[in-house]
């Protein structure tokens, strides 16, 4: 039995790399849109005006106080009673950039105020404009310290695309689902989904480690 | 009490201890000195097994040390050993730091070891301080808590790495005044230390070290005013500069 | 979207908030619990002398990392009845639950563990402090100690995962939306509500963080 089903499997394969597929361009989208979102948030939460601070910071603690699968239903089931009508990929790629944002708006925030506040006095004092400041002073300094929770953070929005299955979007979570009630052997097929996401997921975990570990000996370095 | 047979050490390729031979009596106080690098501290952690040894014999209280099948937890229990940056319990008050090992280790009662504790912390002179974090001690003080540490297990040997390199040079009497009252008492004693004052009016015997080797073994007195190689010669007119 | 809000029917279907309320505490709790448990002893294999347990922890730790709990939760959900093992769903989203935190927590503490002095380790060894009793008294109190902030934050990403429960007709907080949603084409008033108690939830454990950061500071001088 198990090996007729593994065949199955196999013959499902097609099925399963659109699925992975439709996990990467779910999460490709909301990383590029959620990276530009996130940092001109992060920069603005790390020195803008006061009211944009505070409502930056709300909205931060919005997205992380709440499980980003209410988050999605919220987004597919209310926005069209607001009279805006949205496909499951739109609704999708909308919840996870604004996930993501979120997230890279503190990794980027924390690592602009990481910088000593010696370097920006340097800089103006130097007669540098405050966009120079940021552009070559504080972020080149800031990034050793935001790289690898960025990486960390491209992992998990991977992983919480899964949950756009819920709203029918055919990622490879929602592939393991619709086989899983042909093929009834949840160890295998989950085991699959699993392993591609294991895939994509691994090298990046490692690539974060790795700048991390760099940053640690540049920052003895200096 | 303590004999070094033939020892000798390697750090992957850097052959840090060299045919080491040496006696420790009991009731001694022998002063290890020697340039950094050459290898005074690495001598003494050899004692409790901090550091393994590749080849030879390592003899403490007629136990080989360095034998994989002895237990070596009770072997430490009777040696105290100080550090130079104390390694004091942060999250434990001073009370707690001297008291840990004689309840988890020798399993006396915690109002017995209590008392212990109390008297041996008034005996160098932090009486006032058993309920203090070690955060708020200052390192004369921190140090001090922890030969009282070593002390409470009522060990046999005490050894000492450099206890007072890490201090401000006005707390570092307060440091060794106990010592001195130790070492009056009979405690078999190694130091390694740059405080030829204090090993001058304290050791039996100076051991000079440079480059793995024991280069001179001698009476303080002796080694001082007439030391027998060039490289003992040079080194005293280093740190007598200043 | 405001202005057609119905209170009215909040406090009608209040009595199974409460209820669902409840139920993702004690699941959160019990998760919890068994996570950091887990979290221990996986961490005490990654960091044990022999090759072959530091391995069979490093599988079990990169595994979990690197996929994600939908899927990992369909795994067990669909995969142990294959293997004969019918438990209450309860039971297996505890289970997910807890094995994926587990692992984040074995994490967490080997970061905290890292971070104490090797003197430390040392002084314990000196004084003839078995390996348990120096575990025991000396690194783990340390460690949990600065690992205090991430634990509570891992805690307040567990409450939310939790809510992935409700897909596995768990009827906990979101399952309390999706229901409300589903009798009475309420989204809003369903899913709007399920978020404000994760809030209520999420501010009380990062209050809870704040506070012992606050209390732990002296200790941290050192």
């Amino acid at each position: 039995m198990w090996g007729f089903y593994f065949n199955e499997l196999l013959h499902s394969l097609p099925f399963f790399l659109k699925g992975l597929w439709m996990t990467v361009a779910v999460s490709g989208l909301s990383l590029i849109a959620g990276s530009v979102i996130g940092f001109v948030c992060g920069i603005i939460r790390a020195s803008g005006n006061k009211i944009l601070r505070f409502i930056i910071g709300a909205w931060v603690d919005l997205i992380r106080g709440t499980p980003f699968l209410v988050q999605i239903f919220i987004i597919f089931f209310i926005l069209p009673s607001a009279g805006i009508e949205l496909e499951a990929f739109p609704a999708a790629v909308i919840a996870l950039t604004n996930l993501t944002a979120s997230f890279i708006c503190e990794i980027v925030a924390g690592g602009i105020l990481a910088v000593p506040s010696g370097q920006r006095e340097a800089a103006t004092a130097s007669g540098l404009s405050a966009y120079q400041q940021l552009r070559y002073i504080i972020l080149p300094q800031a990034m050793r310290t935001i790289m690898p929770p960025l990486v960390g953070q491209y992992v998990l929005l991977v992983k919480d695309s899964s949950v756009v299955s819920a709203i029918g979007v055919v990622d490879i979570t929602r592939v393991g689902w619709l086989t899983v009630q042909r093929i009834p052997e949840g160890l295998m097929v989950f085991g699959l989904v699993g392993l591609l996401y294991f895939v994509i997921c691994y090298p990046l975990i490692n690539l974060s480690n790795f700048l991390e570990r760099r940053m640690a000996v540049t920052s003895t370095r200096l | 009490m303590i004999s070094f047979r033939n020892v000798n050490k390697w750090f992957g390729e850097l052959h840090v201890l060299r045919e080491i031979n040496l006696e420790v009596a009991k009731g001694e106080v022998v002063v290890v000195c020697g340039p950094s690098g050459s290898g005074k501290s690495t001598l003494i952690r050899c004692i409790n097994r901090l550091e393994p040894i590749q080849k030879g014999e390592l003899v403490v209280d007629d136990m080989d040390v360095h034998d994989k099948k002895i237990n070596m937890t009770k072997i430490r229990a009777e040696i105290g050993f100080i550090f130079q940056s104390f390694n004091l319990y942060p999250h434990m008050t001073a009370l707690e730091n001297v008291t840990i090992a004689p309840i988890r280790v020798r399993k006396i009662p915690k109002e017995e070891a209590g008392k212990l504790g109390r008297e041996t912390l008034t005996r160098v002179g932090l009486g006032e301080r058993i309920k203090s974090y070690p955060a708020q001690l200052s390192g004369g003080q921190q140090q001090r808590v922890a030969i009282a540490r070593g002390l409470c297990m009522r060990p046999k040997i005490m050894l000492f790495d450099e206890p007072t390199s890490a201090l401000d040079p006005e707390m570092i009497n307060e440091v060794l005044d106990v010592m001195r009252d130790l070492a009056k008492e009979g405690m078999t004693m190694m130091v390694v230390t740059h405080e030829m004052g204090f090993a001058r009016e304290v050791a039996n015997r100076v051991v000079f070290m440079d480059d793995g080797k024991i280069i001179e073994v001698a009476p303080p007195n002796d080694f001082f005013t007439n030391p027998q190689t060039d490289r003992g010669k040079f080194f005293l007119s280093s740190i007598l500069k200043h | 979207m405001l202005e057609t809000f119905n209170f009215r029917v909040i406090w009608e279907y209040m009595p199974l908030y409460l209820k669902c309320f409840q139920a993702t505490l004690w699941l959160s709790a019990v998760s919890l619990l068994g996570a950091i448990l887990v979290g221990i002893i996986a961490c005490a294999m990654r960091l044990s002398q022999s090759r072959v347990i530091s391995r069979i922890a490093g599988i079990y730790i990169e595994s979990i990392r690197s996929t994600p709990l939908l899927a990992q939760l369909y795994f067990f959900y669909f995969g142990l009845p294959s293997l004969g093992l019918m438990l209450p769903e309860w039971v297996t989203g505890v289970i997910a639950l807890t094995l994926n935190s587990g692992a984040y927590y074995a994490e967490i503490i080997r970061a905290g563990i890292q971070a104490i002095p090797y003197g430390q380790i040392e002084a314990g060894i000196s004084s003839g402090l078995s390996y348990f009793q120096r575990m025991r008294y000396i690194i783990l109190p340390q460690a949990l100690g600065m690992t205090i902030r991430p634990m509570l934050g891992q805690a307040i990403v567990l409450v939310k995962d939790s809510s992935l429960l409700s897909l596995i007709s768990i009827a906990e907080l979101t399952r309390a939306g999706q229901l409300l949603t589903s009798d009475r084409f309420m989204p809003a008033e369903g899913f709007l509500t399920t978020a404000a108690f994760y809030l209520i939830i999420y501010y009380m454990l990062k209050g809870f963080s704040t506070w012992s950061e606050k209390r732990l500071i002296f200790r941290e001088a050192h």
